[in-house]
């Protein structure tokens, strides 16, 4: 890897040391099908059970109500497809793979599924899922949560959060991608996506990803041990707040579309829009500075419409092209936030100064 | 940072990172003779083309966007394509000469990269309509 500044961790997590080594352990050792009644496979499946055991724990669930999956898309999918033909609400912030199976699968039957993520993985935002929870169990409704955001950077209690179904990623906590997990309330309904197989206790077919579970579990193990959470309250918070602060006072119409508050955000991201700069030529400048991060502009994603979540919360187009989202990890440090703003206000001066759109801000 | 390879070709880099013919800040500060402006800031991108006439042929431009690295990148290229030629010859640069000088962009950049000619088509008929 060359030198760089990746503050793009919201969109995947480079792998740990500790995962990578254990993963290449497992390719060896682990390596039969863990379906096998055969030793080896055996071996394999305990290991898988680990990991389910250790998810389970940190979000105070039962082992057995947790479906490992090839990732939260899928399990978004699985969930919204359970509810093919019944009413489907969800936040206007919710990921694409809700949304977009949502409008397929939705219809008049109930009961209904409420899908609110707890935190959105472009500006950071946290939704008071308790109301909502609340109102879905009253109605004799379902709630799912997308917790991708969530693991490792706020305790998760699905208990207390009052969850049927809530949804989790390996890769965004320094395991594989290509892992993830269902948690499935016990008797909640259920329709299993993937069809042909009695893994997953009949409720996903395909034949185990051993490695990549392994991985999981290793990374899980990790966010366990140090509590990451914790530390990303306060130190990942901290770095977070002091980019934010350097860039309002030190960058001509910037503004926050993520808000620092404590308790309105995750405290490892950032949203900013500049004013009359666009978010892709903000973006592909500061990769050329070494500095990583992603856009919420329409020309990076290859659609015409820029960030749905930003649209959602602003309504304004021109602040949705012009946004960029830096994330931070452990790994973030203060020399990272100081290279940010060596290059940064140059960056946005320059293209608000080429900009055909006039700056309202002086 | 030498060595790696980049999102788009190195020549695409090149015109991103060291732009033609941007016109910085007011754009009273260039005497053009038309101007063209297409796209709109609402769809993520919008250009505009200052040309400078004499004798039919343009003598000078510059260019001011709200737009992408693409758009950027191809209109850099268009203005140098663009300079010392006459209006009619100025009228024949294509997308795909374009293309063709900066070594093949995105297929799904081509829209931001017809951004910068049809700025230029804009400004030249709006000359000849004066």
């Amino acid at each position: 890897m060359y030198p760089m500044v990746y503050l793009d961790y919201a969109a995947t997590a480079p792998i740990l040391p500790e995962v990578l080594e254990k993963m290449h352990h497992a390719e060896n050792t682990f390596f039969a099908n863990a379906s096998a009644l055969h030793t080896p496979g055996h071996l394999a499946l305990n290991e898988i059970e680990n990991t389910r055991t250790l998810l389970a724990e940190l979000i105070n669930a039962d082992p057995s109500e947790i479906i490992f999956t090839s990732g939260a898309s899928e399990s978004n999918n699985t969930v919204i497809r359970t509810f093919e033909g019944h009413e489907i609400e969800t936040s206007p912030l919710e990921h694409h793979s809700i949304i977009e199976s949502a409008k397929i699968y939705r219809g008049k039957k109930l009961p209904k599924l409420y899908s609110y993520m707890l935190a959105n993985n472009e500006i950071g935002e946290i939704l008071d899922l308790s109301k909502i929870a609340k109102k879905a169990h009253r109605e004799g409704a379902f709630i799912h949560s997308d917790l991708t955001q969530v693991l490792g950077k706020l305790p998760i209690d699905v208990k207390k959060l009052d969850l049927d179904y809530a949804t989790f990623s390996a890769h965004k906590i320094g395991g594989p991608i290509g892992v993830g997990a269902l948690y499935v309330k016990k008797d909640a309904p259920f329709k299993p996506l993937i069809i042909g197989g009695n893994q997953e206790n009949k409720r996903r077919g395909s034949t185990y990803n051993t490695v990549g579970i392994i991985g999981f579990g290793e990374a899980l193990k990790y966010i366990k041990k140090h509590q990451t959470w914790k530390k990303y309250d306060q130190d990942v918070r901290k770095l977070r707040d002091e980019l934010a602060n350097r860039i309002l006072k030190e960058i001509k119409g910037s503004s926050l579309n993520t808000d620092i508050k404590p308790g309105k955000s995750l405290p490892n991201i950032l949203n900013v829009s500049f004013e009359a700069a666009e978010g892709e030529s903000i973006e592909l400048y500061l990769d050329a500075e070494g500095i990583i991060v992603s856009t919420g502009s329409a020309c990076a994603s290859g659609d015409i419409r820029p960030s749905h979540v930003i649209m959602a919360k602003t309504n304004d187009a021109e602040v949705a092209h012009s946004s960029i989202r830096f994330s931070f990890s452990l790994d973030t440090t203060k020399q990272d936030i100081d290279k940010v703003m060596e290059v940064l206000p140059g960056i946005i001066d320059r293209l608000q100064k080429i900009s055909t759109i006039k700056m309202r801000s002086k | 940072m030498e060595n790696r390879d980049w999102v788009y070709s190195e020549k695409v880099k090149d015109h991103f990172l060291n732009p033609r013919n941007f016109l910085f800040g007011d754009e009273s500060k260039f005497k053009y003779d038309a101007v063209g402006t297409v796209g709109n800031p609402i769809c993520g991108d919008q250009m505009k083309m200052f040309i400078k006439v004499k004798n039919d042929k343009i003598v000078d431009l510059k260019w001011k966007t709200y737009g992408c690295a693409s758009a950027i990148a191809s209109t850099s290229a268009l203005s140098e394509l663009a300079k010392g030629k006459t209006l009619d010859e100025a009228l024949k640069i294509d997308a795909k000469m374009i293309d063709d000088y900066l070594g093949n962009l995105p297929k799904h950049k081509f829209h931001c990269s017809v951004l910068g000619h049809d700025a230029l088509r804009e400004a030249i008929k709006n000359y000849r309509e004066k």
